[in-house]
């Protein structure tokens, strides 16, 4: 049997779990009631910029959100390209990818750990390589988190539709598109996740050191953005156009605005990038595992 | 030339910190006996297990089954099967899930993965758990499962881990049945302290303490059956020539037997015999026959001293349950 039949069977089997689990179904709800209450605050951060540009054309409402992004993000092409997607969904979509981590811990802290503390591993050491086991589990863990995040995100796109900011049409361009950010993020996390839930038998102590690591990478991305925003106030510049600090790549939320933007080029450098990070990570906790008792 | 081996470990020790669980253990299993592990809890039998089965890799010597490293996975893949001890069945899964999962990691084609999955919960009879979520079974119906995913195909090396370790005696009387009807299609290793249960099933066996294999052999080997019987006598009986007292001198005078001695507090005769001249039936009839014409009252008559009390001299009467 190859290790890719291999990984299949541990990834279905570990999605069908996570799905069915009482912890799966309490985060599902409870995301998507998250969701829920997001969506409907988002609609209410439209409404109003709407309500605010009353006196504007359609055309001069865009050309308002363009000047804005611009000014934010330093970037003609991005914000002339973002200005013409309804801001419930660019908040929504900021809303999820900076709740992603939260769930990935949640959902993940135990995906090894828990097989480890019970032993159960056991019965799948002496059927599937380490690695494949190790690989399987990080990929069902990825395929739930894509799971909710699509829900998350039809969820807010029927409500911009319901509301009439978006065709149905412009709604699943930009929901697909989002989602697949979403998902391109999550993938990192869930590496993250699935390396450290491999190293405990104790899934509480997976908890603690995935939110601790998890901390720490949100420090990176925070403390380089704050560093960011301040040159550009002393420089007069969008932090956005500022350079990155090396430290803030490794927060894979940082590279959200390449993966939304038009140009390609950063898109799939993006892409590459995170897959990379979650390929490595992957590789890492495979070696680890493979090598460990059970 | 001699056949492989099923099993093999070559001057294994396994340590855990400052802690050494097995300490230069050399051991072969011989390919198709059933084979046990002896020893008190502590003994290092669980993590030799585990070796074998490539839970635990050794800190120094090897370890092959069935040829291999038991790392090698995919090659043992179907070859080698395990009842790991105090492994939990995943709760969320429905036994039929579990153990089509296990079989279609067994490389078994998905038509016919439901059919052995279906067999082998047949063998455990456990076909009406096949809908029930594993985490609802009792302790009793999950020791099943977990038996049952280890016969699924048709392995070539079993492992069971005290198979019969917290069940009531009915259910482990049955799985020990359940091990008994598997003797001969593949070669199985047992680990347990229930002596008892060992020398029912098991052809040899190998006793540990403290790490360390204290004896190995064959089950007649260990409990000296081929060459030693034991007859208990009735209460008040005493060394003599009187009728109703044991004749020891004559006993030493039968033409098999090697020694005899009477334990008057322990009411027991042992007679030591050379194997190569008689067979214990033989040496049975022919004690019992002069000790009937003394008229001795006799309670019990055995082979060899049982591997219980054979283990607990070797093991300096620590105990199986320290």
């Amino acid at each position: 049997m190859s290790p890719l039949a291999e990984i299949q069977l541990v990834a279905g089997r570990e999605l069908r779990r996570s799905v069915r689990s009482a912890k799966g179904i309490v985060l599902g709800v409870l995301t998507l009631l998250g969701a829920t209450v997001s969506a409907l605050v988002c609609v209410r951060i439209e409404a109003s910029e709407r309500a605010a540009a009353k006196a504007l054309s359609n055309e001069g409402f865009v050309e308002a959100k363009r000047q804005l992004f611009e000014r934010v993000t330093g970037d003609d092409a991005l914000a002339a390209y973002m200005a013409r997607v309804p801001t419930s969904l660019i908040v929504f979509l900021k809303i999820t990818v900076w709740f992603l981590p939260l769930l990935v811990a949640l959902l993940g802290f135990d995906t090894v750990s828990a097989d480890l503390q019970h032993r159960s591993v056991r019965f799948w050491a002496v059927r599937v390589r380490r690695g494949s086991y190790f690989t399987g589990k990080l990929l069902g863990l990825w395929a739930t988190v894509a799971l909710i995040a699509l829900a998350l995100n039809v969820l807010a796109d029927a409500v911009a539709v319901a509301r009439g900011y978006v065709t149905i049409g412009q709604a699943a361009g930009w929901g697909l598109k989002f989602w697949l950010v979403a998902v391109v993020i999550a993938g990192a996390w869930a590496g993250v996740a699935t390396l450290i839930s491999s190293c405990f038998r104790a899934p509480i102590l997976a908890l603690l050191t995935t939110f601790a690591a998890f901390f720490v990478l949100w420090l990176f991305g925070i403390g380089g953005f704050f560093a960011r925003v301040g040159e550009s106030v002393d420089h007069g510049m969008a932090a956005a156009a500022k350079e990155m600090s090396w430290y803030e790549y490794l927060y894979p939320n940082a590279y959200d605005t390449m993966l939304v933007g038009p140009d390609p080029a950063r898109v799939l450098t993006a892409v590459a990038i995170l897959a990379g990070f979650t390929v490595a990570v992957g590789a890492l906790g495979s070696l680890l595992f493979a090598r460990r008792d059970v | 030339m001699a056949a492989e081996p099923a099993a093999r470990l070559q001057r294994v020790t396994k340590r855990f910190g400052a802690k050494t669980a097995v300490d230069d253990v050399t051991l072969a299993i011989d390919e198709g006996v059933t084979f046990g592990l002896i020893g008190p809890n502590g003994a290092g039998k669980t993590t030799t297990f585990s070796m074998l089965a490539g839970y635990l890799s050794p800190t120094e010597g090897r370890v092959e089954v069935l040829g291999l490293l038991p790392s090698a996975v995919d090659r043992l893949r179907a070859r080698l099967s395990v009842l790991p001890q105090d492994a939990l069945l995943p709760a969320t899964d429905t036994v039929g899930e579990f153990l089509l999962h296990m079989a279609r990691l067994q490389d078994i084609p998905a038509k016919k993965a439901l059919d052995a999955a279906r067999t082998v919960l047949d063998e455990v009879a456990g076909r009406d758990w096949w809908g029930q979520r594993c985490g609802s079974l009792s302790h009793g119906m999950a020791k099943r499962v977990a038996l049952a995913q280890a016969f699924l195909g048709e392995p070539e090396l079993v492992l069971l881990d005290e198979p019969t370790a917290g069940l009531d005696p009915r259910v482990a009387r049955e799985m020990r049945e359940l091990i008994a009807a598997r003797k001969g299609r593949a070669t199985i290793v047992v680990s347990s302290h229930n002596l008892q249960e060992l020398e029912e099933l098991c052809d040899a066996a190998a006793v540990l303490d403290r790490g360390r294999v204290v004896a190995s052999g064959s089950i007649a080997e260990l409990t000296a059956a081929n060459e030693e019987i034991r007859v208990q006598v009735a209460p008040g009986t005493t060394r003599g020539t009187q009728p109703g007292q044991v004749p020891v001198e004559k006993l030493r005078e039968l033409p098999v037997v090697k020694s005899a001695s009477l334990d008057e507090e322990r009411l027991e005769i042992t007679v030591y015999f050379e194997r190569r001249q008689a067979d214990a039936e033989s040496v049975i009839g022919q004690v019992l026959s002069l000790l009937l014409a003394h008229q001795v009252r006799i309670s019990g008559v055995a082979k060899g001293r049982g591997l219980e009390q054979r283990v607990m001299d070797l093991t300096a009467g620590q105990g199986l349950n320290r």
